[in-house]
């Protein structure tokens, strides 16, 4: 369950943004999650219910954009679409390729209240 | 603007959203702490000349093992010391000390994976300058410490003749992120007869990285002469200018 260190590090950046803004509210955050980067989507969801409490996030959304697997073949050039297990090149079958997405582990955005609209709420 | 990658977004830009809430676009990897510990760590180790590999595998496919035939063969030859992740006991690093090299170990408590914090710590209680060979004997786990760049030159991971021949395609994550694969207890495989090497090295090289794969045995009658060969071959083509840049997922993409 190393979901719940991502989602300490995906907070503690959360934080630092909003904080960095002046803002005391966060609305959503959006991460890239591909299947080669380690970590489950479901698991960060959960981990993320659980660590949100007491923080600018606390009422937030977490919108997690899962992202296909692209490999680029260091042979023959082509781009394919890939399984997770299956990273060879599907135009050459050439053994070696390099990740072109798939491996995303990223904060994308936050979006924080107006001011006003906190001071109102 | 490309909505698909993100491409012409510059971090950091804000635009007005449509009930006035403010979007920022961050595009920061949720590892970039970790991953400046491990750029640290790496820093010390260049520093000190010191070849650092990350030696990953399930509970039981025989790290410590390979470890103890490992620094009985070249103690005499290379300083070696070990960093022994565990979540309970020392135990491990117990085996090690009685072959004579130092061992710090970590106990991570509840937690499945070492990161470059703990790493980094440990760092401060080893005579770094002294060394050529430092092993970080990661947690045993297939999953968690794929994710965390430690600051290691090398990723070796583990499969044993007791697991199952499909490992690679059912932990593409951490066997890709690997520059070796060790298939331990090779000398099980003839007793058991159900672990087809040639089906583990298909699994492995579907993974787009054309990994090695080489075969150990390190009880009974230890035969590990092509993981010490290896090795060699790592210490004198490492230099420390060629060190891996990124996290291990990212440097191994290049890799």
């Amino acid at each position: 369950m190393h979901e719940l260190s991502i989602c300490q590090a995906l907070l503690r950046q959360v934080t630092q943004v909003a904080e960095g803004r002046g803002a005391g509210v966060v609305e959503s955050i959006t991460i890239e999650v591909g299947p080669l980067c380690g970590v489950e989507p479901a698991l960060l969801a959960t981990a993320f219910g659980i660590l949100r409490a007491g923080g600018c996030a606390a009422q937030a959304a977490l919108v997690i954009e899962e992202t296909g697997v692209t490999v680029g073949c260091t042979s023959c050039g082509a781009q394919s679409q890939a399984a997770p297990n299956r990273l060879t090149c599907a135009a050459c079958g050439g053994f070696r390729t390099r990740i072109v997405a798939g491996d995303e582990l990223r904060l994308r955005r936050v979006e924080l209240r107006a001011p006003e609209s906190a001071s109102v709420a | 603007m490309c909505e698909t990658c993100g491409c012409a977004i510059t971090p950091e830009i804000d635009y007005a959203h449509s009930d006035e809430n403010v979007l920022i676009e961050v595009l920061q990897d949720l590892l970039a702490a970790n991953d400046k510990v491990a750029a640290h760590n790496r820093e010390h180790f260049d520093r000190h000349g010191v070849l650092a590999i990350n030696l990953m595998s399930s509970p039981g496919a025989g790290k410590t093992a390979l470890l103890e035939a490992t620094i009985m063969a070249l103690r005499d030859r290379y300083r070696i010391a070990v960093i022994e992740g565990d979540l309970e006991t020392d135990n491990d690093a117990v085996r090690i000390r009685a072959h004579g090299v130092p061992a710090i170990q970590i106990t991570t408590g509840a937690a499945c994976h070492l990161d470059a914090n703990l790493v980094h710590r440990a760092l401060h209680d080893l005579p770094l300058a002294g060394l050529d060979l430092l092993f970080i004997e990661n947690v045993g786990n297939l999953v968690c410490p794929a994710s965390f760049d430690l600051g290691q030159h090398r990723n070796v991971t583990l499969l044993s003749a007791t697991e199952g021949d499909d490992k690679p395609a059912k932990y593409p994550v951490i066997f890709r992120a690997s520059d070796l694969v060790v298939l331990s207890k090779a000398d099980l495989l003839e007793v058991l007869g159900d672990f087809d090497p040639l089906r583990a090295a298909a699994a492995l090289q579907a993974l787009g990285r054309d990994t090695p794969m080489i075969r150990t045995a390190a009880r009974r009658v230890p035969d590990i002469d092509s993981w010490l060969n290896w090795l060699e071959v790592q210490l004198g083509a490492w230099r420390p200018s060629a060190h891996r840049p990124r996290s291990m997922i990212a440097a191994s993409v290049g890799g």
